[in-house]
Order: C-alpha cells, then structure tokens, then sequence
C-alpha cells in the first residue's frame, strides 16, 4: 500500500516534470541562443576583465596573480592625472559646446514654413556618411594653411595650429564632434517638440503670452525629460571617447588629447599591460556607475534597465 | 482664409504681424542658412577637391571650385585601394551582423514577450543589465576574450557578438508587447508551431521595427573602422572604413586631390542608402526618441 502511494507520487511528480517540458520548452529554446551569447560575449569578457585586472597577463609564460599591483601602477603613473584631466576637459567641453545646440536648432527647425523635411535631412547628413571621411575633411579643414584660417584672415584674426597647439586641439576635437554628431540629437528633440499639444500654444496666445515666453514655458517644459536622459547619455559616450583623437591628433600634441580610454588603448596595444588596461576598464566602470547614479538621484528617478 | 487650415506650431500667423517677432524670425533664418552653409561646406569642398589638379590643391588661400575637371584623381585613388574587395567585406559583414542582430534577439523578445518561460524575470535582468555597462570598460578583456575564443582574423568575431544586442531585445520586445496575446493563442488552438508563430506572425507584424534595426546595423557596420582594425589582421579582410583610414585617410605620401576621390567614392553608398530608406531613417530617430 505505502510503496504503491510512493510510486504514484513519483509518477505525478515525473508527469509534472514532463509537463513543465512540454510547457517550457519552445520559450527556453528561444532564449538559448540570446542567453549563449551573451554570456559567451558580453558576461564572460565582463567577469574577465576584473579577474584579469588582478593578474600580469603574459601569452607565453602564463598568467601571474599580482594582487593590486595594476591598480596601483596605473593610479602612480604619471599619464593617470593627465588622461583624467583630459577627459574632464573634453566631457565639459562637450557640454558647453555641443549640448544645447541640438534643441535650439530642433525648436528653430520646428518653426519652419518651408524646407522643413529638407533641413532635417541636411543636419543628418554627416551621420551618414563614414566616420572616417568626415576625419579626413577635418584633417583639411584644420589644416593651418585650411579654409577655416583662411575664413578667419578675412576678419583679421591671426589662424590658429587647430590640432597641434596643446590650448586648442581639445576644443578643435569638441568642434569637429558637435558639427558631425548633433544633427541626430536634433531630430530627437523635434520628434519631442512635435509632439507637444498645439492647443497649449493656442491657450497660451490667447493669455496674452509672446513667443518666447511660450517657448520658456510650454516647448522646454515639454522636452524636459529628453534634456536629462540626452546629458546623461553624452556624458557616459564622451567619458569613453578616443576615437575622434585617434584619428585626428594620436593623443598629442604632448599628450593634450590622451583621454582615459585611450590611456587604456594605449596600455593594451602599444605597451601590451593587458592587465594594467583591464584594471583601468574596472575603475571607468566604477567612476561611471558612481556618476550615472549620481545623476539618476538628480533625477528623482530609479534607474531603469 | 485659404482652404488648407495650417496646423500651428510655437507661433501663429498671428505672430507675424508684430515687427519684433518678424525680425526674431528674421534672424533665426539667416542662422539656419549658416547652419545649412557650414553644415554642406565640408561635402562641397570633398567634391569639388576630389576633381582638382594636383597644382591646384596646393594653392593658397585654396579655392572651392576646380578650374577644370581632372578625373584621373580617381583612377589613381583606386589604384592605392581595393575598394572593391573592401566593399564586398563591407556587405559580408553587413550580412552576417544583420542576420544575427536580427534573429537571436528577436527569438528572445518573443520568447519572454509571448510565451511561457520560467525565471522570465531573471533571463530579462540577464540581457537588459548589459546595458549600463559601457563597453568601453570592457574592450581590453573583450578582445583578449575573441583571441581565446580563437576568433580573431574571423568575420564570426563580429557576427556572433552582433547577436548579443540588449537594445534590441529591448525595442523588439516592447514592440511584440503591443501584439494582441490571443492572436497567438488562437494560431496555437489551430496547431501552428513556435517556430511558424514567430516566423509568419511575429517577424511580419514587427517590420516596423526590423527594418529600422537593418538600418542601424547598416550605419554601425559601415562606420566601424577601429575595431575591425584590431580584430582583423590582415588588411585583405578589412572593411571599408578601416581600409581606407589606414591606405588613405593617414597615408603622408598622397595628396589631398587623390584623397578627397577616394573619400567622394566611400560616401555615395550610404548616400543611396539612405535616400532609398529615408521615411524608414527617420521614423527610427522618431521612435528611439519616443523610446527616450
């Protein structure tokens, strides 16, 4: 009698298992492929790189543990408190340069009559074309006997060395990346602009509100939340930028465009310290997940995935 | 009052009339005609320098337009580059990214979209925490990752990792969130299998959002030149961009005529490209800002 029970509740236990078979199969199967490779390619480098930042990484001789040797070699070295610099610099730059250009000229595209869908073309176009075009026409453009110092000698400025003067080759970056980078933040903004009521405008009118104070009160209010999540999202992109100053300056003049990242470019490819870059990586992921938090509390608002 | 009612935007026919907005007005055009100036200056002078002599180039203050047309800078600029070769490696790649940014993350929005599975919740903080890691702090391990893998110098080291796009599963979910469950419901009471309810339900009712993600395959693809330059060893692998920063963009020997030909040649692709899917380019910035 007792064993027939137990054999009954096996049997019960392994029809239920086999039903959650049936049920789950086809949704787990799905998920496998997504599952294999992100662990494969993104979960496994992740978890690498902060094994790795605690080993010399060497191919022929193996790996070595070295504790936090990497970590106090790249925060006592000298290029540390200038890529760190840099990197400020140009972050803030970026801000001051580039960041409020895209919602004024969404909210000018906006008002256009005319020529409407042909100017939104015309500021998407450098994000169409290859980025490594667009650093060859900048190579030009700066150039010191280029069309931008022949433009200032028609007003009787003096050129400048764009890239290979230390005062300037930062901003000249910054210039290049707004001109080329802007126009697709602009069609964000104006897809937000479209799409506040227009009986907001109207109400506003017929109180008595002019043009600008609509635009103060209704449009900016209306774009809010796009201003915060575009700030924090060109933060973190230029916190990592090196691209730009690869193919434009190499980093110099003396070390006056060497960001963070491309600190780490440069421990890893020139000076082969995979570990020393792999414990650089650890410590951008902790300062920029310290700073988006900081900026999400700013926010009033939980992070979301 | 003519027949077409104007929808309104910030300022009303009305506004017109007053001499201070018109003269506001006024000058937000003529910033925007600068704008418009600074923004084809750069393309015009790409062009137009790409068909100057080479004594022309160097003439100082340089001029814009060339004097006569000298279309031997292109010949010699394809001499200096397969371009072709390069192109073809281009769509190759494009073929593989697309193919599986497009497939596995699809199988997986429909999967916790759709369908039963367990530890939903788990699996989805799996894809989705990816993305507040920026991928920049892990590119060092990521390559030592690809070496060891033995996938270096292979186009299947930007394939597969193409399938591991959290943006993805992410629109394509919220998307397939919004299909009706007992569509599917009714299409399995009839004995259609998974497989038939992704591939001839899910995939065509989500075309929206598919072919805005081919054009952002396309772009990424097209613009990446740093990293397929370390993955890939050999310059006969590499794609077009990084082909040409290396042979052109940093070459010291060649001049700037017989650049700006090769660079004109690189940029008409995309140009196609993008007049061809212009709404589709345009309603994708639309919904990546909605997204926002």
């Amino acid at each position: 009698m007792a064993s027939q029970s137990t054999l009954a509740r096996r049997e019960e236990a392994g029809g239920r298992l086999s039903k959650a078979f049936k049920d789950y199969f086809w949704g787990v199967a799905f998920l496998v492929p997504a599952l294999a490779v992100f662990g494969l390619f993104l979960w496994t480098p992740i978890v690498k790189g902060v094994v790795y930042s605690f080993y010399n990484i060497d191919f022929v001789n193996g790996n070595r543990f070295v504790g936090w040797t990497n970590y106090a070699e790249a925060l006592a070295s000298s290029d540390m408190g200038i890529a760190v610099r840099n990197t400020l610099l140009y972050m803030f730059l970026g801000v001051l340069m580039g960041f409020w250009v895209p919602s004024v000229v969404a909210i000018a595209i906006s008002e256009l009559r005319r020529f409407q869908g042909v100017m939104r073309l015309v500021v998407y176009l450098p994000n169409i074309v290859p980025a490594v075009a667009l650093y060859a026409m900048w190579i030009w453009l700066y150039d010191p006997l280029g069309p931008l110092n022949q433009f200032l000698s028609w007003f009787g400025i003096d050129g400048v060395n764009w890239l290979t003067d230390k005062r300037w080759a930062t901003f000249s970056i910054v210039l290049a990346e707004t001109w080329q980078g802007f126009g697709a933040t602009a069609l964000i903004y104006l897809a937000g602009i479209v799409g506040i009521p227009k009986d907001l405008y109207e109400a506003a009118e017929i109180d008595g509100a002019g043009v600008f104070r609509r635009i103060r009160h209704i449009t900016l209010p209306g774009i809010r939340h796009l201003y915060l999540l575009l700030f924090i999202m060109q933060l973190i992109a230029t916190s990592q930028g090196f691209q730009t100053q690869v193919a434009l300056t190499g980093g110099g003049p003396n070390n006056a465009t060497l960001t963070y990242m491309y600190q780490i470019i440069n421990q890893a490819f020139t000076f082969l310290n995979y570990g020393r870059a792999s414990a650089l990586g650890v410590m951008m992921f902790v300062a920029l997940t310290l700073l988006s938090a900081v900026l999400y509390r700013l926010q009033g608002r939980s992070p979301q995935a | 009052m003519s027949k077409v009612v104007r929808e309104r935007s910030i300022m009303s026919s009305f506004d017109m009339n007053k001499k201070s907005v018109m003269f506001a007005y006024g000058i937000m055009l003529l910033a925007l005609l600068a704008l418009t100036v600074t923004l084809l200056y750069p393309f015009g002078m790409t062009l137009f320098g790409s068909f100057k002599t080479k004594e022309e180039i160097f003439v100082f203050p340089p001029s814009y337009f060339p004097h006569h047309f000298e279309w031997g800078n292109y010949a010699l600029g394809f001499k200096y580059v397969n371009l072709t070769r390069a192109f073809m490696n281009t769509l190759l790649l494009y073929a593989g990214n697309a193919f599986f940014a497009l497939l596995i993350p699809g199988l997986a929005a429909f999967s916790l979209s759709q369908m039963k599975v367990p530890y939903r919740k788990t699996a989805t903080l799996f894809f989705m925490s990816t993305l507040m890691i920026p991928s920049a702090t892990y590119l060092i391990p990521n390559f030592l990752n690809l070496k060891s893998l033995g996938m270096l110098n292979s186009y299947w080291a930007f394939w597969l990792p193409a399938g591991a796009n959290a943006f993805n599963i992410l629109l394509l979910k919220s998307f397939m969130d919004g299909i009706n469950k007992e569509l599917f419901e009714a299409a399995r009471m009839d004995g259609a299998s998974e497989l038939r309810c992704f591939f001839k339900m899910a995939v065509p009712l989500s075309l929206p959002v598919y072919s805005t993600l081919l054009i952002f395959a396309f772009t990424a693809t097209w613009n990446d030149w740093y990293w397929p330059s370390l993955v890939l060893s050999v310059k006969e692998k590499y794609p077009i961009s990084s082909l040409v920063y290396y042979d052109i963009v940093t070459a010291t020997m060649m001049t700037w005529n017989v650049k700006f030909s090769v660079l004109t040649a690189i940029m008409i692709p995309p140009l196609i490209f993008f007049i061809i899917f212009q709404k589709n380019i345009m309603h994708g910035l639309d919904l990546s800002g909605v997204k926002g």
